[in-house]
């Protein structure tokens, strides 16, 4: 698979997306533009992440929280992405809470399943393989 | 509309489905129509967003909070640089967006600056 963090791409079809919606209609993206976007991004969320990660470590956490994220913009000097980011987040919230509630009644027999859901890390692994169908057994790796 | 239904509704029925939906409804919502405004969920899938998160040696974990505001924040990255670029392709006259046009937005604007060397 990859072999450098840099050429872990993000879907070709999203990011032509996102960008033909940031455009005017009937303005075009060569191919090599929308492969250097795409590649920007995948630096962008490495990058990202590093910052976040030393306000984290800053905090004596070892998990990256939203927070740490929304630090990382500010210094990195992307300021006007706060407010939209926020909003998003109080939306994931409400939904990720929605769908927590919806597995609780699921879960109410088995109460094996209780003790997996309260650790937030494990939650994410299980929602990571119902959203995509392939496997990411780096999941499992540790670092 | 799955992405209307993704967004918090009447929780009980559709609970379960919306579950299985949900992730999908992510996926679906960059298919389909889409809520406009920012206030909306993630398009690029979070597992691959993740992926990027892990490959960082120096992270132990990130929450599933923090790896979905990277996705939006990204989403906006790309939307804020491809209409930065586009300046530089109306200033030659252009309607199609190019490669040069990428490295002029890069070299002019300061926030892009840890971009430069990274994309050849």
């Amino acid at each position: 698979m990859a072999e450098r963090p840099e050429d872990l791409n993000l879907p070709n079809a999203v990011i032509t997306r996102i960008i033909k919606e940031a455009l005017p209609d009937g303005v075009n993206i060569s191919k090599e533009a929308r492969s250097a976007i795409s590649r920007a991004a995948s630096v962008f969320v490495l990058y990202a992440t590093s910052c976040a990660n030393n306000f984290a470590m800053k905090g004596k956490r070892k998990t990256l929280n939203a927070g740490d994220v929304l630090s990382a913009m500010e210094e990195m000097e992307f300021q006007r992405f706060m407010v939209p980011l926020k909003e998003s987040l109080e939306v994931y919230r409400r939904e990720q809470k929605g769908k927590k509630e919806a597995r609780k009644d699921k879960d109410k027999k088995a109460d094996s399943e209780e003790q997996d859901k309260s650790r937030e890390e494990d939650n994410d692994d299980d929602d990571e393989r119902m959203e995509e169908e392939e496997q990411n057994d780096e999941e499992e790796v540790d670092n | 509309m799955a992405a209307a239904a993704a967004v918090p509704g009447p929780g009980s029925g559709s609970g379960p489905a919306e579950a299985a939906a949900g992730p999908g409804g992510e996926e679906a919502a960059g298919a389909g129509p889409q809520c406009p405004g920012p206030a909306r969920l993630a398009r690029l899938p979070l597992a691959r967003v993740k992926a990027l998160v892990k490959a960082d040696p120096d992270v132990t974990l990130a929450s599933q909070e923090a790896v979905f505001v990277l996705a939006r924040a990204t989403e906006l990255f790309v939307e804020t640089i491809a209409k930065d670029a586009y300046v530089y392709a109306q200033q030659g006259k252009r309607k199609t967006l190019q490669r040069k046009d990428l490295d002029n937005a890069i070299e002019a604007i300061d926030e892009f600056a840890f971009l430069e060397g990274t994309l050849d």
